[in-house]
């Protein structure tokens, strides 16, 4: 124990990050609430494009995972790695770096999401722009991360380290491989994958946004505070080791569960499904872990409501991840896919594994860093009672929701016809579901308001430790006496273990996403697929803006519940120009797929200017400004020449008289729409048009049989 | 049924066993490296967050 040194932990990087992740939650929340009364009532969108359910729900989705968690996670790496590997973080001004610019990310995404600025790839709607700050913040907090490990005091990396450098080293490739586009403007681009091949990669991200961002990161934070908690070591580290190398391996596989019943072909969908399956393992492996720590402790459980809210994180996930392998099982995939069931088993995840286990960390780590005690136990206990009950209230009605609505959509009449053949029957009945959610969500965020009091009185009542004097030994590998070679071995050990995870992740990427970009045979081309028009293109970019894919699939799964309802069911031969893809997940309306043809021009026009007119009961938001804005034509030529150099078949004349053709195209409907009664002056230069070419071409081109190929 | 499970063998997707097997391996060889480790060396890594206090 020669050649102690001194040190100190920066505590005030921790803070920052506590802050932020408490302000955004609370934000996050709120838009979560707001939309969640908008589909119980839905004038609360006041006729403002910017206060949609389609523009706000990302804004929610991205506020949770990446503000609120995100912040989360950063304040709990920040913590404990500088105290796993007794040295401070390797760069303040990086710590900085990292907290500031990750704020900024969060604010222009709160700015672009309700402007309808988006990419429509879920959790990854951010624009480019957007996208390259997100990378270069996230290689500087990688850099300052791997800079503390390589100068650590501390030679064995504990468990906890291993999650947050998978955690790294995935999310890196996981966001640079989904946002892969090619910009046609700042604030618009086109996704180099399409269709298919667009909906594997986002649906590979997409889970893994969950196992890599909302799972790995928050599995390192138990394994570290956990045990501070409880004042015990881990009940298994064997076990946490395996628990480690089997969920990464597995996790990153497991996305194509996303896209059970798609066009996606078969062995991709049986590769995700064995896998999601194989998940339940590591998963409860940790979980038990988790919970068995507390053995010999639960009579303090009864007490301490920082355990309480671990208790109740640990077991959470434990729920979340036996419900998804369980909603992977294709039989009941068929029944929980499109409903509310899905939107109750993230907010298990997200409220109960995610929020529950912030709040447990925060209770502990604020009082340590001030020096001081709670303020008040009570009120933490009220807390904890709120939460849990909130969380109960809110996924229950969820989950009835999800499975009253899939009966009624499967329910057929003795003759053999749908009994509810009509979608919004089946959305008025479960709207009572809904009402309860939002006191369930409520009950939550009132709990959230007491611990911002009881965090505030606690910072008042202590002083701010920014730096928390510590001292340890150097590392052997330092002491003069040492080989050098043990230096490199420890240092080496650190890069050779990130290469492995790498590895580990890197392997079932490969085998997924690259036969279906080489092997041709995967997606059958259909002869009658053609390109969008320019005005249907204009269009399909407005459903883009207007975030219609959060309510409305265009993914017709091969069942006769389906085919009798919507029409034939979808094949991955059409989506062959779909940049981005826009199957969406989740039907508060009805899929689209088939919508072309179905109804006249006038029907789509009044429709958007007023739901309830053409659906009574609809809680579909009114779009006045589709009717009263102006199309942009400014960029077709550019975005067809975008789409061209994407490999999509236009004529080399098409780019340069795009708007001539949409023109063209858009008096056409503009003349139907009169014929109709519509009388609105220069109907045809409005956003309605395009939208109205876009919707009554979906789905329409299998239809075409023995059409030449003579347009565009 | 037996028979009807050896007609389809051909049709077995490759792509889907691969990473079965290829996982199957790597648990086997994550579990028995594991186990062998020094139980002092469990131990000592259980206790890093606790030794600071």
């Amino acid at each position: 124990m020669s050649n102690i040194e001194q040190f100190s932990y920066d505590n005030a990087i921790v803070r920052k990050f506590a802050i932020a992740s408490v302000v955004f939650g609370i934000i996050g929340m709120l838009v979560g609430l707001t939309i969640a009364l908008q589909l119980v009532f839905p004038a609360l969108s006041f006729d403002q494009p910017y206060l949609t359910y389609g523009r706000l729900r990302p804004l929610h989705t991205n506020a949770v995972i990446f503000a609120f968690v995100g912040n989360g996670i950063f304040l709990g790496v920040y913590y404990s790695l500088q105290r796993l590997l007794k040295a401070p973080m390797y760069s303040k001004f990086l710590s900085n770096f990292h907290f500031w610019g990750w704020q900024a990310i969060i604010l222009a995404a709160a700015i672009t999401l309700p402007l309808g600025i988006t990419s429509s790839h879920e959790y990854a709607e951010l624009e480019w722009p957007i996208d390259i700050a997100i990378a270069v913040v996230w290689i500087a907090f990688g850099i300052n991360m791997f800079g503390t490990i390589l100068k650590r005091r501390e030679s064995h990396m504990y468990v906890a380290i291993w999650f947050y450098i998978a955690t790294w080293v995935t999310v890196t490739i996981l966001h640079i491989f989904n946002n892969l586009v090619i910009p046609v403007s700042l604030f618009k681009s086109y996704p180099v994958f399409a269709g298919v091949q667009d909906a594997l990669v986002q649906w590979w991200y997409g889970h893994n946004a969950v196992a890599f961002f909302l799972t790995t990161p928050y599995l390192g934070l138990m394994y570290y505070f956990l045990p501070k908690a409880a004042n015990r070591p881990v009940f298994s580290y064997r076990l946490s080791i395996i628990h480690f190398w089997s969920l990464i391996f597995i996790y990153i596989w497991a996305g194509p569960h996303h896209l059970l019943y798609t066009s996606l072909p078969d062995w991709a969908q049986s590769l995700g499904v064995v896998f999601s399956l194989m998940l339940i393992a590591p998963s409860w492996g940790g979980m038990l872990n988790g919970l068995l720590t507390l053995r010999g402790a639960w009579d303090r459980v009864r007490t301490d409501p920082i355990l309480k809210f671990m208790v109740v994180a640990v077991t959470a996930y434990g729920m979340s991840t036996f419900e998804g392998p369980m909603m992977s099982i294709k039989a009941m995939n068929a029944i929980t896919h499109y409903t509310d069931w899905t939107i109750g088993h993230v907010h298990i995840g997200a409220l109960g594994w995610n929020g529950m286990l912030t709040f447990g960390i925060l209770y502990w780590l604020m009082p340590r860093i001030y020096n001081t005690k709670l303020y008040s136990v009570k009120l933490a206990n009220t807390h904890f009672w709120l939460g849990t009950l909130g969380i109960i209230f809110y996924a229950v009605p969820l989950y009835w929701a999800g499975v009253t609505q899939q009966l009624m959509w499967k329910q057929f009449t003795p003759d053999g016809f749908l009994q509810y053949g009509n979608f919004l029957e089946t959305v008025t009945q479960i709207i009572p579901m809904y009402a309860i959610r939002i006191v369930g969500g409520t009950i939550y965020l009132i709990g959230v308001f007491i611990m911002v009091y009881n965090l505030w009185k606690t910072m008042a009542s202590g002083v701010f430790q920014a730096s928390e004097k510590a001292e340890a030994p150097a590392r052997e590998v330092y002491h003069p006496h040492a080989g050098d070679n043990w230096h490199r071995w420890f240092e080496r050990r650190s890069v050779l273990f990130t290469a492995l995870a790498l590895v580990a992740v890197i392997i079932g990427g490969l085998v997924e996403i690259l036969p279906m970009m080489w092997v041709e045979s995967n997606v059958p081309k259909i002869e009658t697929v053609r390109p969008y028009t320019a005005l249907e293109l204009q269009g399909r970019d407005i459903y883009i803006r207007e975030g219609c894919v959060g309510c409305h699939s265009q993914m017709i799964r091969p069942f006769r519940s389906e085919t009798e309802r919507y029409g034939e069911f979808s094949k991955s031969g059409e989506f062959i120009y779909d940049r981005p893809f826009l199957w969406g997940s989740k039907r508060t309306g009805p899929d689209l797929h088939r919508i072309g043809g179905k109804y006249p021009d006038s029907w789509h026009y009044n429709h958007m200017l007023d739901a309830e007119s053409m659906s009574p009961g609809s809680i579909m938001p009114p779009y006045p400004w589709l009717i009263t804005d102006d199309l942009d034509t400014s960029d077709t030529e550019k975005k067809i020449n975008v789409l061209m150099a994407l490999g999509t078949p236009y004529d080399e004349s098409y780019a340069r008289n795009a708007n001539k053709y949409l023109e063209r195209q858009a008096l056409e409907i503009a003349a139907s729409l009169r014929r109709d009664g519509v009388n609105v002056p220069d109907i045809e230069k409005k956003e309605i048009v395009a939208l109205i070419a876009y919707l009554q071409r979906l789905g329409t081109d299998i239809k075409k049989q023995g059409v030449t190929s003579s347009s565009n | 049924m037996y028979k009807y499970l050896l007609q389809s063998v051909e049709n077995i997707n490759w792509l889907a066993i691969i990473p079965l097997i290829l996982f199957f391996i790597f648990f086997v060889v994550i579990v028995v490296v594991t186990l062998r480790k020094k139980k002092s060396y469990i131990e000592k890594m259980g206790n890093l967050p606790l030794e600071e206090e």
